[in-house]
């Protein structure tokens, strides 16, 4: 699992911030659009193959 | 050893089949890709087969009885396939056999057996034989029989060409293993190559620039997986046209001296073809070079050098408009220029120097990957074979019903992201994944962290084009009134590519974060679009954990 590297610093948390269990979610992601993946390489398999087992990528790092 | 009523084990190599040239490849044990020499010691082999007393000759050796024995030699037939004789254009078949509308189907008319006498030969018994000839140099080459292939298509075939050269490759005793597009195959061999199979995220133009043809592919790379996000095609732009270029220099050069015009004479239109080809691609490589071909016209031996800056300028006008294809492509994506980080340049004709220099100038941004920009990039010519033959060790163990399974909408569409997904810092927006990515998705970030409690802001992002214009330098007050015509007191503008912060969808805070410890961000973006978030503090086993509702 590759992760990257961001070199720079997240913002201190503003006085007064709560939140139950210190995470709260406050949207939703846009609609998505539908689109065609090429079944061709590496990673394709390896999504293909998760999707066909309904694994999901801890359980197939594992 | 196999014996009887045992299947023969599968053997499946990479095929290029192209209107120009074709070529095969095989990836042996140790994931080595070769590119295959067939027995005239070709690695392009033009796609062409010739007959002579009922004797069948193949590539180079088929391309040179183009001058004398032009009607028994069949050229230019790939896009043939599949087709309709009405909605297919010839051209390029003017100096060889015509196609002709007969069997119900696309054929050719040649003499192809001892007999003197003109045989019907379809467009299927064409295309069976060159895959046939295929096949046998590659079964010579390996030494063990060859009986599967993945072969490259165009990103416009259609199902019927998909069917037609699916019948003609199992008659030439080849199981299609999968077809796969052209650009695909060759961002697979570039990214095998060059980037070790590398996962970053990139928006990537693939420029298959061959002889008949250029196509033009827009690719989001995301996570080594790929999405053609527009193409763009024209059926009269390739090496042809800059071939066409050198032939009518060549011929004015010798109507100088001589009366007639090669090029009305078709044998000798022929052999300028044939040098053209030639001249064009030593001028790839070096700085001049010479036409010079025995009895050209009249009995008359002709020669003439021709260095590379007269050649692009006698080109400038084909040269161009590869450009103007690759940015209507680049639009028709919705996206910008400076959208994308990389522009792979595939086919034969991408050896040219001149294109990638072009192209330069006007994606100032992107890197071009073409033999005169990096020395390691892959030879264009071999890029979408080698693609194939990778693709071939990919699946060639698997079984039928799975690859049908892998190529089935069911498993290739799939929801993708419409905008990218980051995190702010400070009023920055950081991108954790870019939009057209393909959901399931997980990405995982580090960050630096002030010692404390931290916000983890999580949001949607766009990328906006922001134009700054810069005002001309005032005139020098003597300035000469020769001053040319770019410097039209229009302030210079630079643009550049920002990102901008949309909606926020979540926010977690991390506490008590040490001094110089780093922060880790994880998401998984699910299909249905519902988000899990992970934020800790690396090291420490517990973090902060919550999930975004999927959208409605
Ligand atoms: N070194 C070179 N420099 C310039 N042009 C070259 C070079 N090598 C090959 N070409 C040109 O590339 C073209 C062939 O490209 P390619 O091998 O990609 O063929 P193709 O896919 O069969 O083409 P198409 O299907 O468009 O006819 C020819 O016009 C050939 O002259
Ligand atoms: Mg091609």
């Amino acid at each position: 699992m590759s992760v990257s590297q961001i070199n720079k610093a997240l913002p201190t948390l503003p006085a007064g911030w709560s939140a139950d269990k210190d995470f709260k979610a406050v949207g939703k992601l846009s609609a998505a659009a539908r689109r065609n993946v090429e079944p061709v390489g590496p990673y394709f398999l390896a999504h293909a193959r998760r999707t066909r087992h309904k694994r999901t990528f801890s359980e197939d790092d594992r | 050893m196999s014996s009887e009523g045992e299947t023969a084990p599968k053997v499946a190599i990479g095929i290029s089949f192209g209107n120009s040239y074709s070529s095969i490849a095989y990836t042996s044990g140790e994931a080595k890709v070769e590119v295959i020499a067939n027995e005239l010691g070709d690695r392009q082999i033009p796609t062409v087969l010739s007959y002579v007393d009922g004797e069948e000759f193949q590539g180079t050796e088929a391309k040179s009885q183009l001058v004398r024995n032009s009607k028994n030699t069949v050229a230019y037939f790939r896009d043939f396939l599949g087709k309709d004789f009405k909605s297919i254009d010839p051209t390029n078949c003017h100096a060889s056999a015509h196609p002709v509308d007969a069997e119900n189907t696309i054929s050719f008319q040649i003499k192809d057996t001892e007999a003197d006498q003109q045989n019907t030969r379809t467009i299927h018994d064409i295309t069976t034989r060159h895959l046939r000839r295929l096949a046998s140099s590659a079964t010579d080459f390996l030494g063990k029989k060859v009986n599967a292939a993945i072969i490259t298509i165009p990103s416009d075939f259609a199902d019927a060409q998909k069917d037609a050269l699916n019948k003609a490759a199992t008659d030439a005793g080849l199981e299609v293993l999968q077809f796969i597009t052209e650009p695909v195959a060759a961002l697979l061999a570039n990214d095998a190559k060059l980037n070790e199979n590398s996962t970053e995220d990139k928006n990537v133009v693939v420029a298959d620039i061959g002889g008949t043809r250029t196509d033009i592919a827009v690719i989001a790379s995301r996570g080594g997986m790929y999405t053609v996000l527009a193409t763009a095609h024209d059926y009269e732009l390739g090496g042809a046209q800059l071939d066409q270029a050198l032939i009518d220099y060549a011929a004015k050069e010798f109507m100088k001296k001589n009366k007639t015009d090669p090029r009305t004479n078709d044998r000798s239109l022929a052999k300028l073809k044939l040098e053209a080809e030639a001249v064009k691609k030593s001028l790839s490589l070096g700085a001049s070079a010479a036409f010079s071909i025995e009895s050209l016209s009249d009995g008359i031996d002709f020669s003439l050098t021709v260095n590379r800056t007269r050649y692009e300028l006698l080109a400038a006008k084909v040269l161009g408009s590869f450009n103007r294809l690759i940015e209507s492509a680049v639009q028709k994506a919705g996206l910008d220029n400076l959208d994308i980080n990389e522009i792979l340049l595939s086919g034969g004709t991408s050896h040219t120097p001149k294109i990638a220099s072009n192209l330069q100038s006007i994606f100032a941004e992107s890197t071009i990957v073409a033999p005169s920009t990096n020395p390691n990039a892959v030879n264009p010519s071999e890029l979408t074979v080698r693609g194939a033959a990778i693709q071939a060790s990919l699946i060639s163990e698997f079984d039928r019903e799975d690859v049908e399974q892998n190529t089935h909408p069911a498993l290739t569409v799939a929801p993708h992201l419409a905008k990218a997904i980051g995190v702010l810092v400070g009023d920055e927006f950081v991108t954790l994944v870019d939009a057209n990515t393909a959901v399931p998705v997980r990405r995982t970030a580090q960050f630096n962290a002030a010692e404390g409690d931290v916000l983890v802001k999580l949001c949607e992002g766009v990328s906006e084009i922001k134009v700054t214009k810069e005002e001309a330098a005032p005139k020098e007050a003597n300035g000469d009134d020769d001053s040319d015509d770019d410097s039209d007191d229009e302030p210079e503008e630079t643009r550049e590519k920002v990102w901008k912060a949309g909606d926020v969808i979540a926010e977690a805070a991390v506490k008590d974060v040490k001094k110089g410890s780093k922060v880790e961000v994880q998401i998984n973006v699910n299909a249905d679009l519902s988000v899990q978030v992970i934020a800790r503090e690396v090291g420490s086993k517990t973090g902060v954990r919550g999930t975004i509702e999927a959208s409605a």
